[in-house]
């Protein structure tokens, strides 16, 4: 991650004996999340859409639905395409092709949480509520992430507000004109008055755990993040199952290491899906109240 | 000549000789080491100047494609792969199909290949590879049509350089010659309307193609059995380094580097001079030294078609 | 055209298509200096899939990069126009790109980077042959090739993947295998020092399987690291024959 300067050795062992000791630099004990604000429908053209703050990280997702034909082997099936920017009012470097090593990290790293196995199976979303014609028409969801600022924990960031993008989002209600003959493309009909909302139950969420000498901590801040020895990235829902799982660089880690830091993201996950959902409901009685 | 006197001023070289070590000598005086070597006739691998690095050809190596052949000569390898795609017969040529190359240097192959810009080299043979295909009559564009005007074959041949040591151009034709005879046209099925079905080979495990619309034998379509083409003579190349006064066939990488010129002949077996390539060069080439790369040439043809016929026999008895 | 997904993936005695045990990974041919003019190199295939992996250097760093008093190692993957059955460039241009970050992950740790200050080794992968498992043959040919060119490594890493298909956890899955997969780990370990250089995981998991997954695919990169070590230990023995 990006830290402007760099910091000084006094500083280092601050930011390492405050996690030994399990307060940190701005008093959050190991496995506390920042809190968050999150606003909806601000982008009136998209779908869906969401802006999440999360302590000094500003992140925009927005949800925007195409209709196409199923992905070859599986007519059941709707489709996912996941897509991050970092804009360069984030940090200088981001400018032009700077970013696009983080970039295409933080897509590759949603990807691998949302999409699931190969089948299909395992998905954030129910991809068979997406087909609207099996075989022939199907519900393709364009998920567009947006970096504005960044004080550490991007993935987790985006990760919460693509769930609460999804949450804003309704898909037009189609009907089908013809094509009934399966030799036939379909023509439908979009009714632009006639939204349904898609059910985001099974929609995880990413907790990134960086290891700081002996210890992993939560949403890491930027300067945090730069004294790590190494960080694992666990996506998980509802029902406490890991969707995925990707480890962001740094040293090797033990198995036994490894298996310690899930099950670390599971219990924080919990309460962090309750306060998220909690939020979204809220963002979302604001919007309907204005 | 001026540039002899250059070469010759570093006499110092033959003085430090006789008290440095082998390697520490090529390095830093890399001609002056070769031309130790050429003074006694042989080569710094051990051969006579005029003959060429053992060769290797195998066909068939790699399932995914409809034809392929690797090719070793000495160190330097290459991968040869031929794959078909269906495609419309442009406007001017309806019965012909067509073949496109492109030969590549992969960084693997070589220290002065960087991944992202394609190497010096790999345009230059590529060019050359088009050329002397196209003017030799090994292939007839005919064979790959279906039903003209209305559908052909495109073969779209991809030749990797596995190994960078030396007559690039050589191997890389060799290889393309190998792929093209070991190449396999997939049966079709032509219905009445003129769509074409590719009959998927069976039988193959590991062969994870889509499968295809099987064809079933009630359709009432035009059916191609898979065959092989029939190939003209084949093409051989053979580069020669030019250095004062000798005639080396078939440099390595190092001998490319630090000799003076080079010249590559293409002939093939109906003794049919098919291209001459002398790119610039320090030495001014005569005609009886060309006619000595063609005479060299004439010999590698010979030994090439031979180990072609050899290749073929071991894929067949596989 | 539509996958055939309706195939299974075991028989009924519980064998996989290709008769291995789902435990049981494809046999292993591995050769090193499989290309004379780079500073070390390596031939790896696994089943169906072919890899070849040169290192160069260590060289200057290309361009003027910053100034670094540790070494630098970059990687690049490329794939033939002919490694998958379906020809093309499209679909792979983010594979390319994708693999050889993650490649570099996988390595980097295990590289001793202070071993060759202000130098870059190049590490460049080309595919040859897609058949599942592509990832792992990469990083395993890539360690054997680190190793051939007398780079100094804190360890050889192997790399190996599983696929979960319903219940069944299938290990060194096939391209078949991996293109009905429910679910999948991947991993690069260490295999003296028993460490995760890279890992991930997609599909659904719950945490008994996630390390029973785990525990496999650690097992099958130790034993494929004693597999390397034999390789080049014969390898070197025959080199220093020839000389």
């Amino acid at each position: 991650m990006v830290v402007g300067l760099g910091l000084s050795s006094a500083e280092k062992s601050y930011i390492a004996g405050g996690i030994a000791v399990d307060l940190r630099g701005d008093g959050r004990g190991r496995h506390h999340f920042r809190d968050f604000s999150i606003d909806t429908s601000i982008i009136p053209q998209a779908n869906g859409s969401a802006r999440l703050r999360l302590g000094g990280t500003d992140v925009i997702a927005s949800v925007k639905a195409e209709l196409c034909a199923p992905p070859p082997g599986r007519p059941h099936h709707g489709k996912l395409e996941i897509n991050v920017e970092c804009s360069p009012t984030a940090a200088p470097e981001f400018e032009g092709r700077g970013g696009e090593e983080l970039s295409m990290d933080l897509s590759r790293a949603l990807q691998r949480s949302f999409l699931g196995g190969a089948s299909g199976a395992g998905a954030a979303i129910d991809l068979a509520s997406l087909v609207v014609l099996e075989g022939k028409l199907c519900w393709m969801l364009y998920f567009d992430g947006l970096v504005l600022s960044s004080d550490g924990n991007l993935l987790d960031a985006l990760s919460i507000a693509m769930k609460a993008a999804l949450s804003n989002c309704g898909l037009p209600k189609v009907e089908i004109t013809s094509g009934t003959n399966p030799e036939d493309d379909a023509d439908f009909e979009l009714n632009e008055e006639e939204f349904t909302p898609v059910d985001t139950s099974r929609f995880p969420v990413i907790v990134t755990l960086t290891k700081v000498g002996k210890h992993y901590i939560v949403d890491a801040t930027a300067e945090e993040e730069s004294q790590m020895t190494a960080a694992v990235s666990v996506a998980v829902n509802k029902k406490g199952s890991i969707c995925g799982l990707t480890k962001r660089g740094g040293t090797g880690l033990d198995p036994s290491v490894l298996l310690d830091m899930i099950s670390v993201a599971k219990r924080v996950s919990q309460t962090l899906i309750t306060s998220i959902d909690a939020e979204i409901s809220a963002a979302e009685s604001r919007h309907d109240d204005q | 000549m001026s540039q002899d006197e250059g070469i010759e001023s570093a006499t110092g070289a033959k003085d430090v000789a006789s008290s440095m070590e082998v390697e520490a000598f090529r390095r830093l005086f890399p001609v002056q080491y070769i031309e130790r070597y050429l003074d006694a006739s042989v080569r710094p691998d051990g051969r006579p100047l005029g003959r060429a690095r053992p060769t290797d050809v195998v066909l068939g190596q790699v399932p995914t494609t409809d034809g392929s052949a690797l090719v070793k000569l000495g160190n330097t390898t290459m991968l040869a792969g031929v794959k078909l795609e269906l495609c419309v017969p442009s406007g001017e040529s309806p019965d012909q199909g067509r073949i496109a190359v492109d030969f590549q240097m992969p960084p693997i192959c070589s220290p002065h290949v960087r991944p992202g810009r394609p190497a010096e080299d790999a345009c230059s043979i590529n060019e050359q590879l088009s050329n002397v295909l196209a003017s030799a009559q090994l292939l007839d564009l005919r064979e790959l049509l279906i039903t003209s005007g209305k559908s052909a074959w495109v073969a779209n041949l991809d030749i990797y350089c596995l190994n960078a040591d030396g007559s690039l151009f050589d191997a890389a034709l060799l290889a393309c010659a190998a792929a093209l005879t070991d190449l396999q046209i997939p049966g079709v099925a032509i219905d009445d309307d003129g769509k074409v079905q590719i009959v998927s080979p069976s039988g193959d495990q590991d062969q994870h193609m889509l499968d295809a619309e099987k064809v079933s034998d009630e359709s009432k379509s035009r059916r191609i059995d898979k065959r092989r083409l029939t190939l003209g003579p084949v093409p051989v190349a053979l580069t020669c380094m030019l250095h004062k006064k000798h005639i080396l066939a078939d440099p390595t990488a190092e001998e490319e580097t630090y000799l003076q010129t080079t010249v590559t002949v293409a002939m093939d077996s109906s003794d049919k001079l098919i291209s001459l390539y002398k790119p610039g060069g320090l030495i001014v080439a005569t005609t009886s030294t060309i006619m000595d790369c063609i005479a060299l040439t004439r010999i590698r043809l010979k030994e090439v078609n031979r180990i072609l016929i050899e290749a073929a026999q071991v894929k067949a008895g596989d | 055209m539509f996958l055939n997904s309706q195939k299974a993936l075991l028989k009924s005695d519980g064998t996989r298509l290709d008769d291995r045990l789902p435990s049981h990974v494809r046999p292993a041919f591995l050769k090193t200096g499989a290309v004379s003019v780079a500073a070390g190199s390596a031939y790896a295939e696994f089943g169906s899939t072919k890899v070849i992996v040169s290192v160069y250097g260590p060289r200057e760093s290309k361009k003027a990069q910053a100034f670094s008093d540790i070494g630098r190692l970059n990687c690049d993957v490329k794939f033939t126009s002919f490694a998958t059955p379906l020809r093309g460039k499209a679909g792979q241009d983010v594979s390319d790109k994708e693999f050889s970050v993650l490649l570099h992950k996988a390595l980097e740790d295990a590289v001793d980077l202070h071993s060759f200050p202000k130098t870059t080794v190049d590490v460049f992968a080309l595919v040859l042959q897609s058949g599942g498992g592509d990832l792992p043959a990469i990083i395993t040919c890539a360690s054997l090739a680190l190793a051939d060119a007398g780079i100094v490594m804190h360890d050889i890493v192997a790399a190996i993947s599983l696929s979960c298909v319903g219940k069944d956890l299938l290990l060194d899955p096939t391209y078949k295998e991996e293109s009905q997969q429910d679910g999948s780990v991947f991993i690069a370990l260490m295999t003296s020092r028993r460490e995760i250089t890279q890992v991930t995981f997609t599909g659904e998991w719950s945490s008994t399987k996630a390390s029973e997954a785990l525990e496999l695919c650690c097992d099958a990169c130790v034993k494929l690291g004693e597999v390397m070590r034999v390789c080049l230990k014969e390898d070197a023995a025959e080199a220093t024959e020839d000389t």
